[in-house]
């Protein structure tokens, strides 16, 4: 049988890594991250305490650098190179799927930006130790207000738009019709990350607790 | 010039290094006319809307039924065979341009053999000839028969190619005509014995992976075949594939 002896596969290999990355570790990171700062919707001290929690955990520098940094850096610095690939129509042929072609883009580079500021300010600028009254002082400015609700809308879309992607670029729907219930899944989970990022931004904004009855 | 008339602009070169220039012409309408009809027409009478004498504009067409592919162009902007695209339904005036995405010859004749050249990279025949005589082949079920028909309908005409975003002179992609017919000859009972050559090859430089979901391959697809859905699933054996001869070799 012929082998894949003289064809390289690097290509194959970097663009599938780049689709299952969207999903693991990254995606599973953000479904992690809008549910430890929901705590703020409890109460501030709730949200402190998971905060250093998360803060203290051992391993926590190599942990971050795998699960977080790295896969994000080679998501967006490859995603860029897709991108440059791709001479996008949807102008001229403004068919559903192709919007969502040229939208996966954009939303990508704006929650790259957006992830860029974000860690800058509230992981580094903090050295690592961010408090409810940091971002709530934050909040208070209502330029940050919309940077969060654009990152955060940015990022909902493109997890659920690359989770209907991701099903079909591994092979999982192959149907017309599995692919159709596989987009309608993508589209629940970007609103659910949608409303659930908006409302953390909402805690945070207006110190709305509404889960304080939980105490 | 009678009543009613079917105003053609044609983007033109003689030479593919030469700049593009418009003609327009206007023909006497007849009904049931086509694309390819108008082309007739102003070879018949090169003579341009301001009454300037001019050639008769190359193109390629064959069946005349929308079997061959040979007369992809595209028409009002839109990558569709030009025998099956009725003046009627048409906005005029119609605008005739060359495929994009291949190198162009002449007018609206363009070089397609980017196509041949993939089908015989990835494999896409059945060997039947052998130094002795094969015999027959395994039996062929129905279910797998009526899959296959619709991907046999492939006649390469590259409108698929044409409408996607990943296909350009930054990539090799292959498209989704050559995938989908990777997954007909695979379907194959003989065909599958080369199955692992031509996943190895979707696996290359320009392979499957290019593919990034835009879907408009499908809608411009005059054959109607489900190129979405062979994408998806050579994504699918590809994967396994790889999978499989990484983690314990090949068979």
């Amino acid at each position: 049988m012929a082998s894949a002896v003289g064809v390289t596969r690097t290509s194959f290999f970097l663009d599938k890594l780049q689709s299952l990355s969207g999903i693991v570790p990254i995606g599973a990171y953000l479904a992690e991250h809008f549910f430890e700062n929901s705590y703020a919707l409890v109460s501030p001290d709730k949200y402190n305490y998971i905060a250093s929690k998360l803060e203290t955990v051992p391993w926590r520098i190599p942990l971050e650098f795998l699960l977080i940094w790295l896969p994000i850096l080679f998501h967006g610095c490859y995603g860029l190179y897709i991108w440059w690939n791709g001479k996008a129509n949807a102008i001229g042929h403004p068919w559903m799927t192709n919007w969502l072609y040229v939208l996966q883009r954009w939303t990508g580079i704006i929650v790259f930006a957006f992830i860029g500021y974000h860690v800058w300010t509230v992981r580094f600028l903090s050295h690592g130790k961010t408090t409810y009254a940091d971002i709530a002082h934050a909040m208070a400015n209502p330029w940050i207000v919309a940077i969060y609700a654009i990152g955060i809308l940015a990022a909902s879309f493109h997890l659920g738009n690359g989770l209907w992607n991701f099903s079909c670029k591994w092979g999982f729907a192959v149907t017309p019709e599995s692919q159709r219930a596989a987009g309608w899944f993508g589209a629940c989970v970007a609103i659910v990350f949608a409303v659930i990022g908006l409302a953390i931004i909402a805690g945070f904004r207006f110190h709305w607790t509404p889960f304080d009855t939980y105490l | 010039m009678p009543d009613k008339t079917v105003i053609v602009r044609i983007k033109r070169r003689q030479r593919p290094d030469e700049p593009a220039r418009w003609e327009e012409f206007e023909l006497r309408y007849r009904p049931h006319m086509n694309v390819i009809t108008c082309l007739r027409d102003i070879a018949e009478r090169p003579v341009t809307r301001d009454g300037r004498e001019s050639s008769p504009a190359s193109y390629e067409a064959n069946c005349l039924e929308e079997v061959c592919g040979a007369c992809a162009m595209l028409i009002n902007g839109e990558p569709r065979q030009a025998c099956s695209a009725l003046v009627d339904n048409l906005e005029q005036p119609i605008c005739l341009e060359p495929l994009s995405k291949f190198p162009l010859v002449r007018d609206l004749v363009v070089d397609r053999s980017k196509m041949f050249e993939d089908l015989k990279r990835t494999h896409c025949w059945i060997p039947i000839d052998g130094t002795y005589d094969l015999g027959e082949g395994p039996r062929m079920s129905p279910a797998t028969q009526e899959t296959g028909y619709p991907l046999a309908r492939c006649m390469s005409c590259g409108n698929c190619l044409e409408i996607c975003p990943k296909v350009n002179e930054h990539t090799q992609f292959v498209g989704a005509a050559i995938i989908s017919q990777v997954r007909l000859f695979n379907m194959h009972p003989t065909g599958k014995l080369h199955s692992a050559e031509r996943l190895e090859a979707l696996m290359g430089p320009g392979g499957i992976q290019d593919c990034d979901n835009s879907q408009n391959c499908v809608k411009v697809c005059p054959k109607g075949i489900p190129l979405t859905e062979s994408i998806a699933a050579m994504n699918g054996q590809v994967i396994r594939h790889a999978l499989k001869t990484w983690f314990t070799g090949h068979d």
